[in-house]
């Protein structure tokens, strides 16, 4: 199995005023390919941080992060921008959909700033909302869905350029407990169908239980990591 | 990102916050229509100058007088020094003039004569140098160029709306020294009258009356000068040569001794100024466009904050810095485009607005003065288009809103992604 996620001693701290607040205090593990990891610990404990890292959206002040075997560390900021567009995708607790925009653009978007044509960006796009299961709700906004509807449409997006990794940061948070496991379910599926990796940070340890593996962190340390059985892997 | 793409959603951005978009369009209108506006009258307003000078001069004719105004007026010139000129090269033809001072012209029943200079001229060699403003009224000029023949300037034999003299009739010439002692006195017989000429300027002949030169030379008060001549005209092959050739005319005579008026010289040099003092007010009509640019770097500096996680969101999905950087400075650009087109127009439209009150401001003064008769007076300025003037203040408008565009953008581009989700 090919190591698609490496995080290495990585640490990150923050300044709160004058104090410097460490998150992340050194933290090391790896994801293969192909895996649904979930990140699990109460709040705190450096989960949001560390998908923040492993996403890209920041730098860590010591370690090493590498996906794909490309070393975040060292690439510039247009580097990370590529990196985020094209081998990873994102879904948030607050589903972060660009609220004037359609489900449908919202999905394409990410197309779009790739640079695909408006025909192809909008033929996957309908393709991703089908795989999600929102072929019925395409062309309405964001504020006319449910909240699984518009995480649903938030995965379909972080899918649209077939990335590598999908990361969610507590996807189930702002949902309610049955909407919150169909959208794992969903995100299991398509780990199983398509075979992309999932991290997922999350506080609810039934999510977590879901997962391949199971990565505790406590205080910006790695507690423990438990591998779960309950998985058949094909 | 495609830049078309790039463009389209910025110009969905600006659809979606209508109220905003056009009064921060309307900053830029205003901008835009001031400099038209200024830049188009004043353009008319210097073409309507222009023809002012060429109406009062000609362009081609150059003016000799003796003396300066730092040696005085004084002065004249002798046969010899017409003779030099003559010989400079790009001339046409060369005529001096006697002005007879303190002459009055009196008809047979003792009423006075408009006529406030009276002139010695040959008329062939006026006509040719003045073609458009020697032209007869009625009668024929002289037949010889030395006779007791007088031709009148217009109003030189109209006054009050009476004709006091006319072709046939005699006048007699009368010339007093500076004790009222009479000098000189003749009879002349009218052979024709000038026609009006009108306006203003050097060489308006109304108030004017001309005998032959040759009978001027011959009078006892002239005969013995060797000096006679008070002017010296001088036509050139083409206007361009006017200050080249009286270059070398002022070199034929020792330094300040003459003055040669070059009209083409004074109407660049009033063109110049013209030109100043539309620079000047387009530059202040400028301001109008920097504040809109102040408005458009506001406005975007709060639509940035209002989209700060929306910006937290494209960065996350993968838009680089300059992505986001070119949305936010498309919408200042478009709000250019937008603004300078409507502002083109409104310049336009308010120029002519502007021309027609001016123009009435511009009445002619109802009184009769010597240089100026009064339906010259009478100015219609039109506003003219530019299409250079157009392409200025339209690419004016998109510079000011790209500068004032790229605070807020990069500003945007610079977001932090992980702090932009944060924002609330």
């Amino acid at each position: 199995m090919t190591i698609i996620l490496g995080v290495k001693d990585v640490k990150k701290s923050y300044r709160m005023g004058k104090v410097l607040v460490p998150a992340l205090r050194g933290v090391s593990f790896e994801v293969e390919e192909g895996e649904l990891v979930t990140i699990f610990g109460p709040s705190g404990s450096g989960k949001s941080t560390l998908l923040h890292l492993i996403g890209c959206l920041d730098r860590p002040d010591e370690g090493e992060i590498l996906i794909d075997g490309a070393n975040v560390l060292k690439m510039s900021d247009d580097e990370l921008a590529e990196l985020r567009l094209k081998k990873i995708g994102f879904v948030f607790q607050f589903f972060n959909l660009l609220p004037r925009l359609t489900a449908l653009k919202n999905v394409q978007l990410p197309l779009t700033i790739a640079g695909a044509s408006e025909g192809e960006a909008l033929e996957k796009a309908e393709e991703m909302l089908r795989l999600v299961g929102l072929e019925a709700r395409m062309n309405h906004k964001p504020f006319e869905l449910s909240g699984g509807e518009q995480q649903r449409v938030a995965i379909a997006r972080a899918l649209i350029n077939n990335p590598k990794i999908v990361l969610a940061d507590e996807p189930t948070g702002n949902l309610d407990t049955k909407t919150g496991w169909e959208i794992v379910q969903l995100m299991k599926e398509l780990n199983e169908k398509k075979g992309q990796t999932f991290v997922i940070v999350t506080h609810d340890p039934h999510v977590a239980e879901t997962a391949d593996r199971i990565i505790h962190l406590k205080d910006g340390l790695v507690e423990g990591i438990k591998e779960a059985p309950k998985r058949n892997k094909p | 990102m495609k830049a078309s793409k790039i463009l389209s959603i910025a110009w969905d951005n600006l659809k979606q916050r209508k109220l905003r978009t056009s009064l921060t369009t309307l900053g830029v209108v205003i901008g835009i229509t001031t400099i038209i506006a200024i830049a188009s009258l004043g353009e008319g307003f210097r073409l309507e100058v222009r023809q002012r000078m060429e109406q009062g001069f000609e362009l081609d004719v150059l003016i000799v007088f003796p003396g300066s105004f730092t040696a005085g007026l004084t002065g004249g010139f002798s046969q010899t020094d017409v003779e030099n000129i003559t010989k400079i090269s790009n001339i046409t033809a060369v005529t001096p003039l006697i002005t007879i001072p303190t002459a009055e012209l009196y008809n047979m029943t003792d009423v006075k004569l408009g006529a406030f200079t009276v002139g010695a001229v040959n008329f062939t060699e006026m006509k040719e140098i003045l073609p458009l403003r020697f032209r007869l009224l009625n009668g024929t000029f002289p037949q010889s160029e030395e006779n007791q023949s007088i031709v009148l300037g217009y109003k030189a034999s109209v006054v009050n709306g009476t004709i006091v003299a006319g072709v046939g009739d005699n006048v007699s010439l009368i010339v007093k020294s500076s004790s009222e002692y009479v000098v000189y006195t003749n009879n002349f017989t009218v052979s024709g009258v000038l026609e009006k000429g009108g306006t203003s300027g050097i060489t308006n002949f109304d108030y004017w009356s001309f005998i032959p030169l040759d009978t001027a030379l011959n009078m006892s008060l002239i005969n013995d000068n060797p000096t006679p001549y008070q002017i010296i005209l001088v036509k050139v092959s083409d206007p361009q040569y006017a200050e080249s050739v009286a270059k070398e005319i002022e070199n034929l005579f020792p330094p300040y001794s003459i003055t040669v008026f070059v009209p083409s010289a004074l109407m660049r040099q009033v063109d110049n100024i013209l030109n100043i003092v539309q620079m000047f007010l387009v530059a202040i009509g400028s301001i109008s466009l920097l504040v809109a640019g102040v408005g458009i770097m506001n406005i975007m500096t709060v639509a940035v904050m209002e989209r700060t996680r929306e910006i937290g969101i494209l960065k996350a999905i993968g838009a680089k810095s300059r992505t986001v950087l070119g949305m936010f400075l498309a919408e200042a650009v478009l709000v250019g485009i937008i603004g300078g087109f409507i502002g083109a127009f409104t310049g336009y439209g308010l120029s002519y607005g502007l021309a027609q009150i001016l123009s009435n401001f511009m009445q002619p003064q109802r009184q009769e003065t010597v240089l100026q008769a009064p339906e010259t007076q009478r100015m219609q300025i039109s506003p003219v288009f530019s299409p250079e003037w157009t392409i200025v203040a339209f690419v004016f408008a998109i510079i000011v809103c790209i500068i004032f565009g790229l605070y807020p953008a990069r500003k945007a581009a610079k977001l932090n992604p992980v702090e932009a989700l944060r924002y609330e």
